[in-house]
């Protein structure tokens, strides 16, 4: 402790050197309850972490791997989506585009071999 | 590893050994740590019951954080001073009104008791003017003055800059020598 704050008001170190001395001691019980306390925290600690109830199967699995609710939501929403397009095809898509929308030959050497090379 | 080849470890080693379920650890640690947080409990709080209570929520305040412990953050002690000071506050907030009117006054005729109960007849005396003073001058003043920390210490543990620590504890020892200053006398104030 600096000496300055002895000297300034000399008369209390009498009082808190009193205190030093006598201060609160803890009682046996006092201690044999902390020392519980700490037990149980210790055994709470070891408890193992609870086991999942059932196994996980492959279609858990593969809701996991995908991402969980959020994915699969998606995915889903894309499907039914595909599923409404293919069943009845918005015509607002094609206008303007015309037939040749359907004329896109994507492999036409494909339509070559098929008409036996005469073309 | 056992309790006696405990005493020289650090108190933030031992809590580290606790958490990891060291039974010794943990005695370690209650022997070394409730007597200091005992202490400033009851200088806190002028009740010896009131003090029992609030050392137990510290001491499991302790073992519950002691798997979160951050190692170099804050020293134990530090920590504990802090939670048992809030502790003292909330208490002493529930019971405002109440306490006061049961802090025991020190009986008449101590001026003739030997040196041993003159000396606790001052810390006392000391602890029924400490319970005059504001939580925080209270606070500061027994940090300081009787546990002995630096005011960077207390700084920390008060969470307020050095300087209202110095004000605090200036404060407070006003207080204090005017509330004691009748008393000189029956406790041999001049003897020494």
């Amino acid at each position: 402790m600096a000496m300055s704050d002895k000297d300034d008001m000399p008369g209390l170190e009498v009082f808190f050197d009193a205190a030093r001395r006598h201060g609160a001691e803890p009682s046996v019980a006092l201690l044999a309850r902390i020392d519980e306390d700490a037990q149980a925290v210790q055994a709470l600690a070891r408890r193992p972490a609870p086991h999942p109830t059932r196994r996980s199967t492959l279609s858990t699995r593969l809701y996991r791997l995908l991402g969980g609710w959020p994915a699969v939501t998606g995915l889903a929403t894309a499907a039914m989506a595909g599923v409404w397009l293919g069943i009845s095809l918005p015509e607002g898509i094609l206008d303007g585009a015309g037939e040749s929308a359907y004329l896109i030959d994507v492999a036409p050497e494909l339509a070559f071999d098929l008409a036996g090379g005469e073309f | 590893m056992p309790l006696d080849t405990m005493s020289d470890e650090p108190d933030e080693i031992l809590l580290v050994l606790f958490a990891n379920g060291n039974a010794s650890a943990a005695r370690a640690l209650t022997a070394r740590l409730t007597p200091r947080v005992m202490g400033h409990a009851y200088r806190l709080l002028g009740n010896h019951a009131e003090a029992e209570d609030v050392t137990q929520e510290a001491m499991l305040r302790l073992w519950k954080i002691a798997p979160e412990w951050r190692q170099g953050e804050a020293k134990v002690t530090t920590w504990l001073y802090r939670v048992v000071a809030n502790l003292c506050i909330d208490l002493r907030r529930r019971a405002r009104g109440v306490a006061l009117d049961s802090i025991p006054e020190p009986e008449d005729g101590r001026a003739s008791v030997t040196d041993h109960m003159q000396a606790e007849a001052r810390a006392e005396a000391l602890q029924t003017a400490l319970d005059q003073l504001p939580d925080r001058q209270r606070q500061a003043v027994v940090l300081r003055h009787i546990e002995g920390l630096a005011n960077p210490e207390i700084a920390e543990i008060m969470d307020i800059t050095t300087e209202a620590v110095e004000s605090l504890t200036a404060r407070g020892k006003r207080a204090l020598t005017a509330a004691l200053a009748g008393r000189q006398e029956e406790l041999g104030y001049g003897d020494e």
